[in-house]
């Protein structure tokens, strides 16, 4: 009866309640989008950096990442491969051998990254194969040294597809070897970056070339989904203790963290709405408080007890707000549901974006807890803004109101 | 043991620039299931007493007995629940609820006092059917007459089966056939099932009904005198 009361008080002043309502909805509703855009953004920029190159997990010698020689390759790396692959949770592994040399065009010159790969391997875990713009992926004989390089790395050595490429670069036993490749595939991802330094090669001619037997320095480990990651992670470290095993989070905290930030910012963001909404919703019930004066006094004077006027007066602050919050988060859901399936076309700003390492192709999304968390931050603030109104009611002498005639 | 009992009870009021004394010790008793109306010029004091003996005030000098209890000695919560208890208030005006129907202002006060929805509805039924607004169960206060809105304030005084009903100028807003007919059936409840009213009036064909007559002047009681003993007005 008193919830009914609450939700009927509501109601007296249509229009003004009506006002409220409508800000909080809105104000959630661009919160939540915002939001979700914003949380898509870091989402993407965590979904492309494991898709092109950080799988989710990474084995390495211990000291590869502060020494990127060619002699720290992970020892019995084949074997280690093999074993991980079969690790319950693991969908697929990627063994990489992984060379610092020079690739060089007739006009110039740049230190890039070889990459051997078995490219049947490399397609399970890392998704450049995808990304060719020009030729192809390691399918035809291609002749000899076949080449995979990024669109930027050829747009700065002046090559084109099928051209001839030199790459130099140390073996084993620190003696420079040159050595001549064929470009038949030209990738191009959203990270600049990556493009100008990553050379692909197939394993067997990269060996071939340094007079090696087969060594890889990087094992890229694809869990069955980001969920189950942890697991795997915590399983691969213990089957390895001699080894450096790291999550994608560790390889590349910069990315982690802006996907954190963002969601930080959203809830600061949706706590600076609420913050101004709070001010609207005391002003909404002051003056229905003091509306309704004379009748508070009389049920004072009738016999109800501070307490329960106070839950009544929270009641309804509580009810009003959650309506216009509830209303909010049902078409900020929906709006998000909407662009989610069709993604936000960014290709407008796609140049400047490529430097942030994000897809054109934004797909907002927000987390389960946030839509938990949200009605929590709703009831807290409805409660602040309840606080002076209820107050007021509180202190309310019956005789006074109702003499106020 | 009287009803009430008012022991040389005062109020002075010092909120304006001149302190009013609004009532000046007054000692009166009021028994069982009496039928008095307080009566005064304006600003004679009837106000300031009802609320004072509602426990809505606290005297400034002087006792107040309700069943043999101090209630200016009350705390605060204690005195709404007091209230809430042992006394049924009728006001001349803002009642009821208005978002509520007849039926709900009169629960409302039982759901106060954490009497059962089965109960509660069917003495909410029963009181609005004595003070004859059986068909106006399910009507809001503003589809309501003023005279049936008091009539709906006094069924709900009631609900709470208080120990007595004051009402402060229950008629003021009605016309003088309405008050009429208002004053009938409380004299009617008042004799069916013993209830006791105090109830302040200017209306002097109100003031015939009343079977105690205590009239004030300047805050001090003026007389106080019994009429229509065993007799019945039309
Ligand atoms: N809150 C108050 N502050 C100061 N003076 C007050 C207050 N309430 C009442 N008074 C004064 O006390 C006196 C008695 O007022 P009260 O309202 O009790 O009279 P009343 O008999 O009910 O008058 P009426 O017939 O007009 O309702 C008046 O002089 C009034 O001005
Ligand atoms: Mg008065």
């Amino acid at each position: 009866m008193i919830l009914s009361l609450a939700w009927k008080n509501i109601w007296r002043n249509k229009k003004r309640s009506l006002i409220i309502i409508v800000a909080t909805a809105l104000g959630l509703w661009g919160s939540l989008l915002s939001g979700a855009i914003w949380m898509g953004w870091g989402e993407s920029m965590v979904d492309t950096a494991i898709n092109r190159d950080l799988a989710h997990i990474q084995i390495h010698k211990p000291g590869y990442a502060q020494n990127k020689e060619i002699i720290n390759y992970i020892p019995d790396g084949f074997r280690i491969l093999e074993e991980t692959k079969n690790l319950p949770g693991v969908k697929a592994v990627s063994g990489r051998t992984l060379v610092e040399g020079m690739a060089a065009s007739p006009t110039s010159t740049f230190g890039v990254k070889i990459v051997g790969i078995v490219p049947a391997q490399a397609k399970t875990v890392t998704d450049i194969y995808k990304r060719l713009i020009e030729g192809e992926y390691f399918t035809g004989s291609g002749g000899r040294n076949p080449v995979v390089i990024g669109r930027k790395l050829a747009d700065r050595l002046g090559l084109k597809l099928h051209s001839k490429i030199v790459l130099s670069f140390q073996d084993l036993d620190g003696s420079l070897n040159y050595a001549a490749g064929k470009i038949v595939g030209i990738y191009k991802t959203e990270s600049g970056l990556f493009d100008q330094s990553n050379v692909f090669m197939r394993q067997a001619d990269l060996f071939r070339l340094l007079n090696t037997k087969p060594l890889i320095h990087e094992i890229a480990i694809r869990a069955e989904s980001a969920r189950i990651m942890p697991q795997v992670y915590a399983a691969v470290k213990a089957n390895y203790p001699q080894l450096a095993v790291h999550t994608w989070k560790e390889l590349a905290p910069e990315v982690a963290y802006t996907s954190t930030a963002m969601e930080a910012f959203t809830y600061i963001f949706i706590g600076i709405i609420l913050f101004a909404l709070l001010f609207g919703i005391t002003n909404t019930m002051l003056m229905a408080v003091i509306e309704r004066f004379r009748e508070l006094g009389v049920l004072i004077a009738v016999g109800m007890k501070k307490g329960r006027i106070f839950s009544m007066i929270l009641l309804e602050t509580i009810l009003l707000s959650i309506t216009g919050g509830v209303a909010g988060i049902v078409i900020g859901g929906l709006s998000i549901a909407y662009f989610a399936h069709t993604g936000i076309d960014l290709s407008l700003l796609a140049s400047s974006l490529e430097t942030f390492g994000v897809s054109t192709t934004l797909r907002p999304f927000l987390p389960l807890d946030m839509y938990i968390a949200l009605p929590i931050m709703i009831v807290i603030t409805a409660s602040l803004s309840a606080i002076l109104p209820a107050w007021k009611v509180v202190h309310i002498q019956p005789s006074e109101a109702i003499r106020m005639y | 043991m009287p009803l009430i009992e008012l022991h040389d009870l005062s109020k002075t009021y010092n909120t304006a620039a001149v302190p009013v004394q609004a009532v000046k010790n007054v000692s009166l008793q009021i028994e069982k299931q009496e039928f008095t109306a307080i009566v005064g010029p304006s600003g004679s004091g009837k106000t300031t007493l009802l609320n004072l003996i509602g426990g809505l005030d606290k005297p400034t000098g002087g006792s107040i007995f309700v069943e043999g209890k101090d209630i200016a000695t009350l705390k605060a919560n204690d005195l709404i629940d007091f209230r809430l208890h042992h006394i049924g208030f009728v006001f001349q005006a803002y009642n009821l609820i208005p978002v509520f129907t007849a039926k709900e202002n009169v629960e409302f006060i039982m759901l106060l006092q954490g009497v059962s929805r089965a109960k509660r509805e069917q003495r909410a039924l029963e009181l609005l059917e004595s003070v004859g607004l059986g068909d106006k169960v399910n009507s809001f206060p503003p589809q309501l007459s003023g005279g049936q809105q008091q009539r709906v304030a006094v069924a709900r005084a009631l609900a709470s089966r208080p120990s007595f009903v004051l009402a402060d100028e229950p008629t003021a807003n009605l016309d003088s056939h309405t008050a009429g007919a208002l004053l009938d059936m409380m004299a009617q409840l008042n004799r069916e099932y013993g209830m006791t009213f105090i109830f302040s009036t200017h209306d002097p064909r109100v003031i015939k009904r009343a079977r105690r007559v205590v009239t004030l002047e300047d805050g001090a009681v003026k007389s106080d005198v019994r009429q229509n003993e065993g007799k019945r007005e039309t």
